[in-house]
């Protein structure tokens, strides 16, 4: 079941789709206030909102913009449904949706909403959406939280440069479809003014590897702004640094180890 | 006779098969023919800046004069053409001979030499920086090109045991946050340095010790250091922000001697001091070997100029506090690397720069 926000309601043919669970974004601390504790994700939504307001400075006109759909999944938390939708009022965020639904069927929500991106902080509901096509990310305290006032998009480049063997799994072509409408939000904007950060970070092999990454994602009209080559360094005290938003491993975000 | 036919076939096939994953194993292993870079924990890590490695004068006057996206934009058209050698250039050539050297001796060891590049850069200009890596086949595999964020939070991420950069507001940050660093100069000319031994100079105040001596020259004078020292000859010295590196340096040496490679060993130090051997030397070697630490040779210079003593030692690189002796070697040639710390940056030789918060002495401070 969805709720509509009619005033926020974005043009389907251009906006790019992201869902996120409430659980990810007012953490499920039962408050006895009228309006839920900021969670985890806050900061990432005030980031797809402040890419928004920018596009929508520049051409007022715009409809490459993000529309957010609120998802619930937590039984709990869906008993409280006005809760959430006067908690988004509060915190002024701009949700276009709000969905309910059940553990089992809320994929099949995300794949009638059309949304091309999936936030969530419960590994499970990433990998499930992700088998079924859903590009999603996992998200954690070293991302996700990050107060940055841009929006940092970090590409897992190992994953970027797989050769492609056998037919693209629809979780791929996902991925390429989203980071497409990324660098075409990129190019709305000069390397100074942006909003809208995108990193690389490639792990196993060494400098050549990032090279291919990175002019693998220039072919998919992706500008890398910063590049990591780690060649098998830890990642956690560089990710720690970095701090992105969220991860993308064209496929499955969230690095395994 | 069709069994026969069949089964030789299937030997034909297998023998092909296997001829073939052969070839691949071959193949695979010749990709793989760079060794592996070791642990950040095992190694000494060296980060170096674009603009040490490569010479960059005329991309950074079209950053300077047209901005970033005229910048890249250049770098992008030029992507295939290799950038010129910089500044810390036949430093980091030096470094790969003795990660060779090493890994003769040792070849399962970490403790190497890993060198990182860490640039400001945006990741478009990777792109020709990476080019310009594989032109000169340099052993650098790791990197950070931050698009503007600043370093310091990498450096130490990769934990990193010196940093070079062009910029000194950075390094000395870094030097803020206890990491060895040094503003690197492009030598005014180029002379011939050796390529089957690395070669670090550095100076001893405000260097590889604290500036506690630094600040009695220019408050008290020369005569009031040389009694200062005499009567703390057997107190260490605080150690300085380059002592580190040459901790780390020393230890690989020792690798070197264990092997009995003493008189090839591929390191060689210098201190390079304004310091007199006969009045204030003694407190520096008694520092140095309290700290379990061997310095190759130690030059006493008793005020005289560095730059023709540098000509004759031609380092890889050369460290110093203070900047008129970064200027003077850079003249004669030496790649000189500026660390600023101490009360050495508050004066432009003996005059002050900025006016200090004590009273003012008597004496003229005399130059050192």
């Amino acid at each position: 079941m969805c709720w509509f926000s009619f005033s926020l309601q974005k043009d389907a043919d251009h906006a790019v789709v992201i869902a996120v669970t409430s659980r990810a974004v007012f953490g499920s601390g039962a408050d006895d206030d009228e309006v839920y504790g900021e969670g985890l994700a806050f900061p990432l939504l005030q980031a797809l909102q402040r890419v928004n307001e920018h596009l929508l400075m520049n051409n007022p006109a715009e409809l490459l913009l993000f529309d957010i759909v609120l998802l619930t999944t937590d039984s709990q938390q869906q008993q409280q449904s006005p809760r959430i939708i006067s908690s988004t009022r509060h915190y002024g965020l701009e949700v276009g949706r709000f969905c309910f639904s059940s553990e089992e069927d809320f994929v099949e929500n995300l794949l009638k909403n059309n949304v091309q991106l999936f936030l969530s902080t419960d590994r499970n509901e990433a990998s499930q959406a992700t088998q079924r096509g859903v590009l999603s990310a996992l998200l954690d305290h070293q991302t996700a939280s990050c107060p940055s006032e841009q929006l940092k998009v970090l590409f897992f480049g190992d994953a970027v440069i797989q050769p492609d063997t056998g037919p693209t799994p629809p979780s791929r072509q996902a991925a390429r479809s989203f980071s497409a409408q990324l660098g075409e939000m990129q190019r709305r904007f000069t390397m100074s003014d942006s909003p809208l950060s995108i990193g690389l970070v490639t792990w196993r092999g060494g400098r050549d590897s990032c090279a291919d990454a990175l002019h693998t994602l220039r072919s998919r009209g992706v500008r890398v702004d910063e590049a990591y080559c780690l060649a098998e360094a830890p990642w956690g005290p560089i990710l720690s640094v970095f701090r992105p938003h969220f991860l993308l491993s064209d496929g499955f975000g969230g690095l395994e180890g | 006779m069709s069994e026969i036919k069949d089964s030789s076939a299937k030997a034909e096939e297998s023998r092909t098969e296997k001829d073939w994953k052969e070839a691949k194993a071959a193949f695979d292993n010749l990709k793989s023919t760079k060794p592996r870079p070791p642990k950040p924990q095992n190694a000494v890590t060296i980060a170096v800046s674009s603009r040490t490695l490569f010479s960059m004068v005329w991309e950074r006057k079209v950053f300077k004069e047209e901005g970033v996206e005229k910048y890249v934009a250049h770098h992008m058209d030029h992507e295939d053409e290799p950038l010129k050698p910089g500044a810390a250039f036949p430093f980091v050539k030096a470094l790969m001979n003795v990660n060779s050297r090493l890994r003769e001796l040792y070849p399962d060891s970490e403790e190497l030499f890993d060198i990182v590049l860490m640039t400001n850069n945006h990741a478009q200009v990777g792109v020709r920086l990476i080019n310009s890596i594989n032109h000169y086949d340099l052993a650098i595999e790791r990197f950070c090109m931050t698009g503007g964020q600043s370093p310091i939070g990498y450096l130490k991420a990769y934990m990193t045991n010196l940093y070079l950069s062009t910029d000194s507001k950075k390094v000395k940050e870094a030097i803020e946050e206890g990491i060895a660093a040094a503003t690197m100069f492009l030598p005014e000319k180029e002379i011939a340095l050796s390529d089957t031994q690395l070669k670090v100079a550095f100076d001893g105040d405000a260097v590889l010790f604290s500036d506690e001596s630094e600040i009695i020259v220019k408050q008290h004078g020369l005569d009031a250091l040389f009694e200062h020292e005499k009567q703390f000859e057997n107190k260490p010295l605080a150690q300085g922000p380059l002592k580190c590196f040459l901790e780390a340096l020393g230890k690989l040496q020792r690798k070197f001697y264990a092997k009995n490679e003493r008189l090839n060993c591929p390191i060689r130090t210098y201190l390079v001091t304004a310091r007199s051997a006969a009045s204030s030397g003694a407190r520096v070697l008694k520092t140095l070997r309290s700290w379990g630490l061997e310095i190759d040779e130690a030059l006493f210079l008793a005020g005289a100029p560095k730059g023709p003593l540098l000509l004759k030692i031609r380092p890889h690189i050369f460290f110093d506090d203070q900047m008129f002796h970064i200027e003077g070697a850079k003249e004669m040639g030496t790649i000189s690397a500026h660390v600023p710390y101490g009360i050495g940056q508050k004066y432009n030789k003996s005059k002050l720069i900025e006016q200090p918060e004590q009273p003012a002495k008597k004496e003229s401070p005399k130059k050192i």
